[in-house]
């Protein structure tokens, strides 16, 4: 059986993309049980992490898998063992998959050299995390009807971009999809030459209101950005890089990966106002991951018609 | 300020106009109307004419580094003294340094002294923000809030710059608020002295500041200009190698700096007196920078000249040197000095002095420093032949800290219009109306 690990969408084509998601709504709507039937897979979690450990093990055991899961407590990566020992007794342990969250950005890529077992990717350091931009894509094409409505719809990634692996993963997957991006973000914030990336930069959430975004894709701003080295102030932050409610009267879509920091991205009153997607993000994690599990296992490699 | 209720049409005839932005150079009428230049040429006529015959016009002086004490030292300084002063100096816009109490370094600050500016100054004037909170170097300002408020740049002037990670962050900052950095360059951890660190210290048994101190600091910050893609000014540079580097960085960076009067003209052979009057930051140097920097000048790799002008009560300067305050006064004697010195002296032309007291820092600040029709009536009247003496009690400052007190000079402002009314008038009958 052919397996396939989940490190980045960088290369992932548009094609790709689109059956995932069709395989991802096959398992949403039922038409796809137990495919994961006596797979083990192992959630390898050195980070802590909420919803993408909640959303895998979700995912995993509605398909009939068996879960090992080892977080930073209570087991050996809070002893100190190494990432790549971790990974090689996985392996002999017989996992059909390793999820894998750390704090290093290429940790995922080191990982897969190391076990004949796919890895799929939950967050590495400030690198990638595939299976968010995958839920996103999702989310927003049963927002907007189908994943070819995305085409040539503009996107305004808002934020953080520099420390974000949201962010890294998202652009080529919106850039995939057929989306116009843009970046909106201080330069204290944003990676050096990004205008070598080819997408237009913005300075505040108005101006990306102005160049028409469809979809405002705010990023976390971590706590530890917040001391005045690259954001003078939350107050600033929020006035030019935060979403109140006139920014939607255009009807634009709002999307953040969570969790959010109310008043800081996006102002509380529009959390959970009815152009946000945040709540359907969530949503979309359990089936997107189901059919990343499925296909990576290879228990899936077509789409069930 | 000027420009409230617009000023009476006004004709200056027969001055020697000197404009090196647009090669005017010979005698010939000026006519202001609408606070702008309305023409120019020969035998203009209007209903309120001033005989400039023997005098010289010159694009308004732009000081882009000034400190008027306001809020908090009103004592030493305050706006109208300090526009007062700018204004008998030929100056017509300045910026406003935010080393102030309290310092500039929110926007509530920077929106009172603008509508302040509006209502009790002179001449033009714009507010230079802080770049870091309470000048500290640690956390930025609200830079995209202090421009919405009316700031024009930003600058931890007075106080050094940051650490070399902190200052980058600065800059970009900066950048994305479209703010230009002023950056006074002096590493703390070896400016540890009061004077230049040299000869003149050594046997006046002073403290020393060695030029490492402004020149290790200029190239971080040239560094970080070239690779931020800041909009960068280095201010008061005072050194050769300083200087140096500067023209090195000119094409790699978006970079202008600027010297003083007073690194033109004085050496650090002043500190042989002790006297507190003579301590200033950065502190005077040695001839060979003295003429390193004049050269630099010359040359256009010092854009332009900037007076630092800077107040101080005489209980701050009648002490001895270790404890006086740093700092000299420099509206009013800036364009004499340097007159004197260096255009008298055979080592500047006259036209390079107008550029760089008027037009390059008239680009930098932008649309002044130039006598083109339409621009605004911002103009500067001097008599090249009048000899004074620089007097503590004839000064408009609120302070005397001047080192050029006792002094005779050569060339005088005699004239100082700003958007086409006169704020500053030594020239008598002259800007009498013509009936």
């Amino acid at each position: 059986m052919e397996t396939r690990s989940f490190l980045t969408l960088e290369d992932t084509s548009c094609e790709d993309l689109r059956e995932i998601l069709e395989l991802a709504r096959a398992f949403a709507e039922g038409r796809i049980r137990d495919a994961l039937a006596n797979k083990t897979v192992c959630l390898a979690f050195f980070e802590a992490s909420t919803r993408t450990a909640v959303s895998f093990e979700l995912a995993a055991r509605r398909s009939g898998a068996h879960v090992i899961s080892l977080s930073e407590k209570g087991s050996a990566i809070s002893k100190g063992e190494s990432l790549i020992d971790t990974i090689v007794t996985l392996d002999r342990l017989g996992a059909d998959a390793i999820v894998l969250r750390h704090q290093a950005a290429g940790a995922a890529a080191l990982a897969s050299r190391h076990t004949s077992a796919p890895v799929i990717n939950a967050g590495d350091g400030c690198g990638q995390h595939p299976t968010q931009a995958l839920l996103d894509l999702y989310a927003l094409s049963e927002a907007l009807d189908g994943f070819e409505e995305l085409q040539g719809r503009r996107v305004a990634i808002v934020g953080d971009i520099l420390h974000s692996r949201v962010a890294r993963s998202v652009m080529p997957a919106f850039v995939q999809a057929g989306m116009e991006v843009a970046l909106v973000s201080p330069l204290t914030l944003l990676p050096p030459d990004a205008g070598a990336l080819g997408l237009p930069v913005l300075s505040s959430v108005d101006e990306a209101v102005e160049w028409g975004a469809d979809v405002l894709y705010m990023l976390r701003l971590q706590r530890e950005r917040m001391t005045g080295a690259r954001i003078p102030s939350v107050a600033e932050y929020a006035r030019f890089y935060g979403i109140s409610r006139r920014h939607l009267e255009g009807g634009a879509l709002v999307m953040h990966p969570g969790p959010v920091n109310r008043g800081v991205e996006i102002s509380g009153d529009v959390v959970l106002d009815n152009s946000s997607l945040i709540p359907d993000q969530v949503a979309a994690g359990v089936c997107v991951r189901s059919a990343v599990l499925a296909l990576s296992t290879g228990a899936v490699h077509r789409i069930a018609a | 300020m000027p420009g409230v209720t617009e000023p009476p049409e006004l004709l200056i005839r027969q001055a020697h106009v000197l404009d090196p932005a647009t090669g005017l150079d010979g005698t010939t009428d000026v006519r202001l109307s609408s606070c702008r230049i309305a023409e120019i040429g020969e035998g203009l006529r209007g209903p309120r004419e001033m005989d400039a015959e023997g005098l010289h016009l010159f694009p308004g002086f732009v000081d882009v580094h000034a400190h008027w004490r306001t809020p908090g030292r009103e004592d030493e300084e305050d706006i109208e003294s300090g526009s007062a002063a700018a204004a008998a100096g030929g100056f017509t816009s300045v910026v406003m340094m935010p080393n102030t109490d309290p310092i500039v370094d929110r926007p509530v600050v920077v929106s009172g002294l603008v509508r302040r500016v509006e209502r009790e100054s002179r001449v033009r004037a714009r507010v230079s923000a802080a770049l870091h909170v309470g000048l500290a170097g640690e956390r930025l300002t609200e830079m995209r809030l202090l421009e919405q408020a009316g700031a024009f740049c930003v600058s931890d002037d007075g106080l050094g710059t940051a650490s070399a990670g902190v200052l980058r962050n600065g800059m970009l900052y900066a950048r994305s608020a479209g703010l230009p950095v002023i950056l006074h360059c002096e590493d703390h951890t070896l400016a540890t002295g009061v004077v230049h660190y040299g000869l003149a210290a050594s046997l006046a048994g002073l403290p020393g500041s060695p030029a490492s101190a402004e020149d290790a600091a200029t190239a971080t910050a040239l560094i970080l200009a070239a690779e931020t893609g800041a909009k960068v000014h280095i201010t008061h540079v005072s050194t050769a190698l300083s200087a140096a580097l500067v023209s090195f960085f000119k094409d790699r960076a978006d970079v202008t700096a600027d010297t003083t009067p007073h690194h033109l003209t004085l050496t650090e052979d002043l500190v042989s007196t002790l006297e507190g009057l003579y301590r200033v930051n950065p502190p005077l140097r040695p001839e060979s920078d003295r003429s390193g920097v004049e050269r630099a000048l010359r040359e256009g790799v010092l854009d332009f000249v900037a007076t630092d002008h800077a107040p101080h009560a005489s209980e701050e300067k009648e002490l001895p040197l270790e404890e006086a305050a740093p700092g000299f006064l420099g509206h009013e004697t800036a364009f004499a000095a340097l007159y004197t010195d260096l255009v008298l002296g055979g080592r500047l032309s006259l036209g390079r002095l107008i550029q760089a007291m008027s037009c390059a820092p008239g680009r930098w600040i932008g649309g002044a420093g130039n006598l083109t029709v339409g621009a605004p009536a911002d103009l500067t009247l001097a008599d090249l032949s009048e000899e004074w003496t620089v007097e503590r009690g004839t000064l408009a400052s609120r302070s005397s800290n001047s080192p050029y007190v006792g002094r005779t000079l050569n060339g005088r402002v005699v004239g100082t219009i700003v958007g086409g009314e006169p704020v500053h008038d030594r020239t008598g009958v002259n800007f009498e109306a013509r009936a």
